[in-house]
């Protein structure tokens, strides 16, 4: 996202050929909505400029129908505040209800690993504090029991708010993988990705690949018994059906946002 | 008889084996056709829901579209896989413009959703369609005297679910069904930690043992669950949360299936006793002989 501009435009030859120009000025991916309009001009445009206003002001008037090109208005990108941000994702928007009694903290059985508990991340929220948030590593410890969610008085959707917070960070590359709970999150969805389901034994040895090999050793005698047990299964098995998963990633990444 | 559409879910088919040998092997006494749900995928479970919100709610679309395709409920018995599936129906019910901007990339894998799908756990359809009564009626083999600690874990019955969210009462009442006692267990909706056992292991060894803890004082001869995490982290955990502790804990965790299955005079080898770590061989024999003779005669 960019710069957005307003242009007036008035045509050569007192408006001949106005239907033309106007799906001329439309096929343009920058050009978000052309309005007609009378008088002094006859076209004004909204745009979109990735790239600074004056190239798309110059592509416009390369046109050989174009007579004269003023600026109306350029709006500058203003980055969406904070709760703005949160309140768009599904959900998010629970946190306005949010009064601060903390029950959420209370209910949490892991808020003594949080570097701030449920209550006080949404004040942070609101507060504006975004990257105290996003770089705590109190959703990589929530482990989406629910327990906040079914006893908050005033009904805020507080575990779907840690995933809507977790999303952020990995968008915002504000963690990127600097938390184990991260590293382990992207080796699942890789494994949905390559074979449209999990698969445990590869999803694990990703894991302890990336974080720690030796850690690994700990449970050596975890997947051994597992294993021993009929329990780890060590082909992957891959649906039918991948490339509807990758048909339905790839749009979904075109489209984006949540 | 009852049909449904069936979606095993992931750990059905590794750590979780016997929860899905188990079920398949009570559908038939319980009269419930369950059909598999053709080519399904990875419900895509909070880890996806995690990393990319509108990735992870279509990836979950997907088997909500090929299961409306069915015209019948989609029943699973994977707590995680019942919470991200009903969680996708109702975020596409609750959001118009998620919906539209799902169905737009449900399109270009040429799919379609109308949003006219049930998701069910197979707890709540025992419990509500199949109903304890019939399932009294069909206990050849009573588990009497059996202790069994019964353990809803979390995403069964939050944030939505058919019982209350932290005293639930079904389970309780499905093993007293079976001629088995219910042991109180005041942590039976708390968490085990889930897939924190991974990232988090030191976290989720210390609820794994507070549930262990509290099933065994509480006098229970083995835990039931209804969750392929939960049966993970409790059983094949136990031994590194004994050397952690310094404890002894050597209780059998089973999937309620198994123990339904048992009652219904089953043979254990259909029910996958042998897939379980710790064993329940010990605590089962008076019942597992006898599931044997039921079946002989």
């Amino acid at each position: 996202m960019g710069v957005k501009a307003y242009f007036m435009i008035n045509m050569k030859g007192g408006g001949n050929g106005h239907a033309d120009a106007l799906a001329d000025l439309e096929a343009m991916p920058e050009v978000e909505f052309v309005a007609p309009v009378s008088g002094q001009y006859d076209f004004m445009v909204k745009v979109d400029a990735p790239t600074g206003v004056v190239q798309v002001a110059n592509k416009i008037l390369e046109k050989e129908w174009v007579k004269h090109l003023d600026v109306l208005k350029i709006e500058p990108h203003i980055p969406k505040p904070f709760l703005e941000e949160v309140c768009s994702i599904p959900s998010g928007e629970s946190i306005n209800w949010c009064a601060q009694c903390g029950m959420c903290s209370a209910s949490c059985p892991n808020v003594a690993q949080m570097d701030y508990s449920p209550r006080k991340i949404i004040a942070l929220i609101r507060a504006g504090k975004r990257e105290q948030v996003l770089t705590s590593n109190t959703m990589s410890v929530c482990a989406s029991c629910y327990l906040c969610t079914a006893r908050c008085p005033e009904e805020v959707k507080i575990t779907e708010l840690m995933h809507a917070l977790e999303c952020l960070a990995v968008r915002h590359g504000l963690r990127g993988g600097r938390t184990p709970t991260t590293i382990m999150h992207r080796a699942f969805t890789e494994s949905i990705k390559k074979n449209g389901r999990v698969h445990e034994v590869g999803l694990m040895f990703r894991f302890y690949l990336r974080t720690n090999p030796f850690a690994a050793l700990r449970l050596s005698t975890v997947g051994l018994k597992l294993f021993s047990h009929g329990r780890m299964p060590l082909r992957a098995r891959k649906i039918k059906g991948i490339e509807q998963i990758k048909a339905i990633i790839d749009k979904a990444q075109a489209l984006g946002g949540a | 008889m009852k049909y449904y559409s069936y979606f095993p879910g992931c750990s059905l088919e590794a750590t979780a084996v016997a929860y899905g040998l188990s079920t398949k092997a009570i559908s038939g006494p319980l009269e419930m056709e369950l059909i598999e749900l053709e080519d399904w995928n990875c419900c895509g479970s909070t880890p996806y829901s995690s990393t990319e919100d509108l990735e992870a709610i279509c990836i979950a679309a997907r088997n909500l579209a090929l299961a409306e395709k069915t015209g019948l409920d989609l029943v699973t018995p994977c707590s995680s896989c019942y919470c991200t599936l009903s969680r996708a129906n109702s975020q596409l019910r609750e959001y118009p413009e998620l919906r539209d901007k799902v169905r737009e990339i449900l399109a270009a894998a040429g799919l379609e959703y109308k949003g006219q799908v049930r998701v069910r756990h197979l707890a709540e359809v025992l419990f509500n369609d199949i109903g304890l009564e019939f399932i009294k009626s069909k206990v050849v083999n009573p588990l009497s005297g059996l202790k069994v600690a019964p353990y809803y874990g979390c995403q069964l019955v939050r944030p939505t679910g058919f019982d209350d969210p932290e005293n639930p009462q079904s389970l309780d009442l499905l093993i007293a069904t079976l001629g088995a006692e219910a042991t109180p267990f005041p942590l039976k909706s708390r968490c085990c930690g889930g897939s924190l056992i991974i990232p988090e292991m030191d976290l989720a060894l210390g609820l794994i043992h507070q549930l262990l803890e509290s099933a065994t004082t509480n006098g229970a001869q083995c835990v039931a669950t209804v969750c392929p995490l939960c049966q993970t982290n409790l059983d094949a955990y136990q031994g590194i949360v004994n050397s952690k502790f310094k404890t002894r804990y050597d209780l059998p965790v089973l999937f309620f299936t198994q123990l339904l299955g048992l009652a219904l005079g089953i043979a254990p080898k259909e029910l996958g006793f042998d897939k379980n770590i710790i064993s329940a061989e010990r605590v089962l024999a008076p019942f597992t002989t006898a599931a044997r003779s039921v079946r002989e005669t």
